[in-house]
């Protein structure tokens, strides 16, 4: 047992962490019946005073923080961070951080709702059954991806 | 009952990626930035391996509520506008919530603002999110 929680606490390789996130969509799939989605969680969460239904993304969504826990945990770096490092090292300010942060977060939870997934309903499982939707969302996220960072960095980096 | 396996379930996810490095910050900006390809690698291996899973469930009829998303002319809008807040926030909506659970405090405010464009979006544009499954 010991060597077992001593194996997961080691870095996962790419293709380990891989193979378990591509597995985990069929096996919730046969084990549920559902399909894995996280941003449609937080619609469910918008909605909750609207008329009753089920709502398991939200309670699926409500687990993500436990397994953070669990993974953090098991890394044994138990630290709070209260910042971005990154953001540090580059001279931003604490208040301008969090309002990147916000500011990219709404830019997710809007984009997410209007293209219908996120990286995991879109990215991994539409991708995975060659969903056209997917595919075109996936390449949104990639481009506006790579160009922001590419611009932000960059400017970020050669600053004085 | 059900409540607490889709809870259990959503703990497995979280924590897959937060060992498979998703919820590091400097882990999605140097992807971005082409100095680190390790999460583009565990983003392939993931989508083949479902991929795979998806298809043998398919051979049997046991896809459950698997089925492609809707497309609409505003998708790849939307997959522009996600992606930019991806690289500003560095971190996507599952990731965010596990961020949290890792004790990087700063994530509620990425939450908070996923909320809160969630809910923008919902009131604001008449085009309907894939339909509840």
């Amino acid at each position: 047992m010991h060597t077992v929680v001593e194996l997961l606490a080691r870095p996962w390789p790419f293709w380990v962490a891989g193979f378990a996130l591509g597995a985990f969509v069929p096996l919730f799939a046969l084990a549920t019946g559902k399909a894995l989605g996280i941003s449609s969680g937080y619609a469910d969460a918008c909605d909750l005073a609207g008329p009753a239904r089920d709502r398991w993304k939200l309670w699926f969504v409500l687990g993500l923080p436990l397994g953070g826990l669990l993974g953090a945990s098991s890394e044994q770096t138990a630290a709070l961070e209260t910042s971005v490092a990154r953001f540090t090292a580059l001279g931003v300010p604490l208040g301008a951080q969090l309002g990147l942060l916000f500011a990219g977060g709404v830019l997710v939870g809007f984009g997410a709702r209007l293209a219908g997934g996120c990286t995991s309903g879109h990215s991994i499982v539409g991708v995975a059954q060659g969903a056209k939707a997917s595919l075109i969302a996936t390449l949104g996220f990639m481009v506006g991806g790579f160009a922001t960072a590419q611009l932000l960095f960059r400017w970020l980096e050669a600053r004085p | 009952m059900k409540q607490l396996v889709f809870l259990a379930c959503g703990a497995g996810f979280g924590f897959l990626l937060s060992r498979a490095r998703a919820t590091d910050f400097d882990a999605i900006t140097d992807m971005f930035l082409l100095r680190d390809l390790h999460l583009m690698g565990v983003i392939g291996v993931a989508i083949a391996t479902a991929a795979v899973g998806i298809a043998l469930l398919r051979a049997r009829g046991r896809q459950g509520e698997l089925a492609p998303k809707p497309y609409h002319r505003l998708v790849f809008a939307g997959g522009l506008i996600f992606g930019v807040g991806w690289a500003l926030s560095g971190t996507c909506p599952g990731t965010a919530l596990a961020q949290v659970g890792e004790g990087r405090v700063y994530a509620l405010v990425t939450v908070l603002g996923i909320l809160a464009g969630t809910w923008l979006q919902l009131r604001s544009l008449h085009v309907k999110a894939a339909p509840a499954r």
